[in-house]
């Protein structure tokens, strides 16, 4: 198996990696909490990740970017667009030249000489240092666009809290299991909202992603004589069951005709229940479960 | 009934014939179920993968055992991928297999698994998610590397006849396809969604790799399908990408093609409107490049469900009279039947849950559920974010009437991050939940799964959309893997598993068989590594 580690993900297929690269965490509302941190430097391992997988340049320096974004704007922008997707002018962020740009040396001489054939004028004022600037600018807007591991969300806590509880209490049977002074006390200081609502659908939705591992799992294993094996579950697939039993003895049995293997489904629940939601009860109960900071 | 370019085809094939004996002769291409070849990625145009060889079969299949094996040897991790899996097909033509990772092409001895050449490509960029391996044209092999680059080889050395850029990397094309050899065409599909560039299908000189023409995936402004648009810059943020081998019907003289998705990905709100050609199934003409039909799986698609799964041929009797078909398993959870003379629609089911669509339309076409598009707080679909299957090799069974495909059972909630007017990227992404993969043998009468087999495994939960194909005998057998490393062969009948071997990783590309010195022989591709089996390993 290797679904437990986002390495093995990887090489799959692209857009599992869009999939698993993509989903970004901060939203910005826990700026101080333990979860936040943990969620940027999860999205920066994502970002790099997704960088080296799109096979692109260098990545862009924020702060230079950020000088040239305010030269940019009142500068290009009226052709461009104040984020260089285009207007009059053509969209920068597709275009061969930018994306063929290092460090300005391409960029440079046509801000400075202009395109007239095309319109452009030149605008040869610019410093070199502020021409550079506009470069990079560039090159993070192309960073944020192409760069899928740079995503992220917006606002997702939009639903009803008062009726996120009552379904909580409710409909949802979320009480039958857990409790908001139990198991899910300060979940909300643990977990990003998007986190939170992933988990309220399948507890086991984040361990998809990078070092993620599945918690382990008990294992009743009868034997064609009728005999019974429990431990931890090792592995299991149509042909072999291993387990690890209470004494630490390995135990790995053929899944022949009359053996069967049982094991311990803590998520049933959670499963039948995933045919049933609709997008208002999963922002409603969001909404209730990001108050229990 | 041959159509005229291809009798000019076979005259070519004739001068050809009469100056030295080929390798891989061009009228191979044309049988239907060539046995002591696999000349194309699917074996055959028609993309079955279905095999009439049964010297392995149903009684003696459990005492299938290895023969050889070969493992790629190339600096790991691969960029961006850790490490190298053979996604490719081989082709097998004379007794050598030739095959690909990214960057890496190699020709192997298919009696002893012995390399012969290995050429390798330094690649200046581009993805290094997978290749699919080569095409073939008499004496000549071709190949796409990751950057761009259209190459043509020389089979008996690997030396490098010529290269062709087609795609340019930094717009994050990306070129993954098994190049097709149909007719003196060499056909080319390109991937890219990183950066919204529009998709093409070329058709290339196979002596000289010059183009001959090339279909454009979206329409340019003021041409039939751009009433689908809002405006031309819509169209040109592209996508409709061609990245797998078609195929194609030798008498109606037509290609058949899957596009992928249109771009933005999931950001849909600048591009309003059907968006045709992309997320469709198209008939093209292969000598002009010119669009005869086509069909839209999924208008408007904001699900990343690129429609290029296999368009699988075959014919069959329905209501008393023969039809041409064509069936596809779609990523985004549909079974279609089509007509495939004239692209009309026969059947149209989904093989998994779904919940993104409200139906079909009467012209079988399904009709999306905007209120299931990606949204800023999160839109719950109740299919795996990866779709209901991918790009692994399908197979259809002409004695079972069964369509075989590996499926994916499983719910996702997708978000929009990108919600302004002209987004641009991918502009959202989805969050899976749980899933599960499933191999799914479906009526091709009524698009009813007959048998499914969920493959077991420790925690339920299984993510990705690695690739396991699927091949099928004339004996009755069934060939994929699952995805703990089983090699499996079922019965093809009812889902029974008759054999299995565990290798050192999942089935990565579709599986393939032929006939060697009166050896059948079974390649399947699993990680690095190529493994054959045979009743009696032929080891002189």
């Amino acid at each position: 198996m290797n679904i437990s580690t986002r390495s093995g993900l990887a090489a799959v297929f692209v857009v599992a990696i869009a999939g698993a690269l993509g989903p970004a965490q901060s939203d910005g509302s826990n700026e101080n909490s333990s979860a936040s941190a943990q969620a940027q430097k999860q999205d920066g391992q994502r970002a790099l990740r997704t960088r080296e997988f799109l096979g692109l340049g260098r990545q862009p320096d924020p702060q230079l970017a950020s000088n040239g974004e305010k030269i940019f704007g009142p500068t290009c922008g009226f052709c461009h667009g104040a984020d260089g997707r285009g207007g009059t002018g053509p969209d920068l962020l597709r275009s061969t030249l930018v994306l063929d740009d290092d460090k300005g040396e391409l960029i440079g001489p046509v801000v400075q000489n202009g395109r007239p054939s095309r319109g452009m004028p030149a605008f040869s004022a610019l410093t070199e240092e502020q021409v550079r600037a506009i470069a990079e600018f560039l090159h993070m807007q192309v960073e944020l666009a192409e760069n899928r591991g740079t995503y992220r969300v917006q606002n997702i806590v939009t639903g009803n809290t008062r009726a996120g509880e009552a379904y909580f209490k409710g409909e949802g049977k979320c009480y039958t299991c857990h409790s908001v002074t139990g198991d899910l006390a300060h979940i909300a200081s643990k977990l990003s909202p998007l986190d939170l609502q992933a988990v309220e659908l399948y507890p086991e939705a984040r361990s998809y992603d990078f070092g993620g591992t599945h918690p382990p799992r008990q294992v009743t294993v009868i034997l064609a004589d009728g005999k019974k094996l429990t431990g931890s579950l090792k592995h299991l697939d149509d042909f072999y069951v291993s387990l690890e039993d209470e004494q630490g003895q390995y135990h790995s049995i053929a899944i022949t005709k009359g053996v069967k293997a049982v094991v311990e489904d803590k998520l049933v629940f959670h499963r039948k229940m995933l045919d049933h939601y609709s997008d208002r009860q999963i922002h409603d109960l969001t909404a209730y479960l990001v108050t229990l900071k | 009934m041959k159509s005229r370019p291809l009798m000019l085809w076979s005259l070519l094939v004739l001068l050809h014939g009469v100056s030295i004996a080929q390798l891989l002769d061009p009228h191979k291409l044309l049988e239907a179920e060539p046995t002591d070849t696999w000349p194309t990625y699917n074996g055959d145009y028609s993309g079955r993968r279905f095999s009439p060889l049964i010297q392995i079969h149903t009684s003696n299949v459990s005492s299938l055992a290895l023969t050889w094996m070969y493992r790629v040897k190339v600096a790991a991790p691969m960029r961006g991928v850790t490490n190298p899996e053979i996604k490719s097909t081989p082709l097998m033509v004379k007794g050598i297999l030739y095959f690909t990772i990214p960057d890496h092409v190699f020709a192997v001895d298919a009696r002893s698994g012995r390399e012969l050449w290995h050429y390798d490509w330094v690649d200046q960029g581009g993805h290094l998610v997978g290749n699919r391996g080569v095409g073939m044209y008499g004496d000549w092999l071709y190949f796409m590397a990751p950057d761009g680059w259209f190459i043509s080889l020389e089979a008996r050395t690997g030396n490098e006849r010529w290269r062709k850029k087609v795609a340019d990397e930094k717009m994050q094309y990306f070129t993954t396809m098994a190049p097709m050899a149909v007719g003196h065409h060499v056909l080319i599909g390109v991937g890219g969604d990183a950066i919204d560039v529009p998709g093409f299908l070329e058709a290339r000189d196979p002596e000289t790799g010059e183009l001959q023409w090339r279909w454009n995936t979206e329409p340019r402004k003021g041409e039939p399908g751009s009433e689908t648009w809002p405006n031309a810059a819509a169209m040109e943020h592209g996508g409709g990408m061609t990245w797998l081998p078609g195929t194609y019907d030798r008498d109606l003289n037509l290609l058949f093609w899957g596009t992928g998705n249109p771009n933005p990905v999931t950001a849909g709100q600048g591009r309003k409107g059907s968006n045709l050609w992309t997320c469709a199934i198209v008939a093209l003409n292969p000598d002009t490049g010119k669009l005869v039909w086509y069909f839209q799986a999924s208008p408007h698609d904001t699900h990343d469900w690129d429609n290029v799964e296999t368009p699988v041929l075959f014919d069959a009797t329905i209501d008393g009279k023969p039809r041409k078909l064509l069936a596809q398993a779609a990523r985004n959870g549909y079974f279609f039947v089509l007509d495939r003379t004239n692209g009309k629609n026969i059947i149209s089911k989904p093989f998994v849950p779904l919940n993104w669509s409200k139906g079909v339309d009467a012209s079988g076409r399904p009709i999306p559920d905007k209120a299931k598009e990606p949204t800023v707080d999160g839109s719950y679909l109740t299919i795996n974010w990866g779709g209901g299957t991918n790009w692994m090799p399908p197979s259809f069974s002409p004695q079972t009437g069964l369509f075989y495909v590996n499926a994916t059972r499983g719910y996702s909630i997708v978000y929009l991050t990108d919600a302004s007017d002209e987004p641009e990227g991918y502009g959202g992404f989805g969050q899976p939940l749980w899933s599960q993969h499933v191999l799914e043998a479906i009526d091709f009468r009524t698009g009813k799964v007959k048998w499914s087999h969920a493959y077991t495994t420790a925690d339920g939960t299984q993510g990705g959309n690695s690739g396991p194909g699927v091949l099928t005998t004339a004996s009755n057998l069934l060939f994929t893997g699952d995805y703990n490393g089983n090699l499996i062969a079922f019965n093809a009948s009812n889902g029974d598993i008759l054999w299995h071997f565990p290798a050192l990783h999942s089935l990565s590309n579709g599986p393939e068989t032929y006939i060697l010195d009166g050896q059948q022989y079974l390649v399947a591709g699993a990680g690095d590594t190529l493994y054959a089996f045979s009743l009696v390993p032929h080891r002189p």
